[in-house]
């Protein structure tokens, strides 16, 4: 069983950077392409969290949602502040 | 009662137990990890230049995550009930505080992500813009 998780959560890592690639360049925007790739990868992270997980593998886990905040706020905020600088 | 139900047969239905919920968080993680990529490459295809639609894809993968996540929850609980040493508990409940925090934290971006895109519809001039 464990194999069919590894396989499939390499499978969804692979969908991962496809839809991240696909959204960057249908709307040319770095925050929803890396949005869209963190939360795909954090679907395989669960899946390889699945049967008794490491220590390792639950801090990736854990390391993938800290990411996915801090760059989201950071994007989000490096664009409002260059709206305000704009207008 | 003891003849009746051993603590082998006890553990081995246990086991089971845990195995098929462990099983069903993971397909239905998988199964929305899939949805959600059919609907990213649709939202790339047929919708450019509408990152809304990306965020709506985005909201339903996070629902079936943090479903997938209840069920590992689910095993996690299930496992108590046979973890015979007190070092085996400690493991199962840093394990299930780690999930119980990503479960969290996935629900809280769920909501801000909720709210977002409602003040995207109803007022699409007040949402944050992207890079």
């Amino acid at each position: 069983m464990s194999g069919t998780l590894g396989s499939a959560a390499l499978l969804v890592t692979g969908a991962a950077l496809l839809s991240a690639a696909a959204a960057l360049l249908a709307t040319r925007s770095a925050l929803t392409s890396l949005t869209v790739l963190l939360d795909m990868l954090l679907a395989a992270s669960l899946l390889r969290l699945v049967l008794d997980p490491t220590p390792v593998q639950l801090a990736g886990t854990a390391l993938v949602v800290v990411v996915k905040r801090l760059a989201s706020a950071g994007l989000r905020r490096a664009a409002a502040s260059r709206t305000r600088a704009s207008s | 009662m003891t003849e009746l139900v051993s603590e082998d047969f006890l553990k081995s239905a246990v086991e089971l137990l845990v195995r098929l919920v462990e099983s069903a968080g993971a397909v239905v993680i998988f199964v929305g990890a899939l949805i959600a990529f059919v609907r990213f490459l649709d939202a790339a295809v047929r919708h450019r230049h509408e990152p809304h639609r990306f965020v709506a894809v985005r909201l339903g993968l996070g629902r079936y995550l943090a479903l997938g996540l209840e069920f590992q929850l689910a095993s996690d609980v299930l496992r108590t009930a046979v973890a015979p040493t007190l070092r085996e508990i400690g493991e199962l409940a840093a394990v299930a505080a780690i999930r119980t925090a990503l479960n969290y934290f996935l629900g809280k971006e769920i909501k801000e992500e909720q709210e977002q895109l409602a003040a995207e519809r109803t007022d699409p001039s007040s949402s944050t813009p992207r890079p």
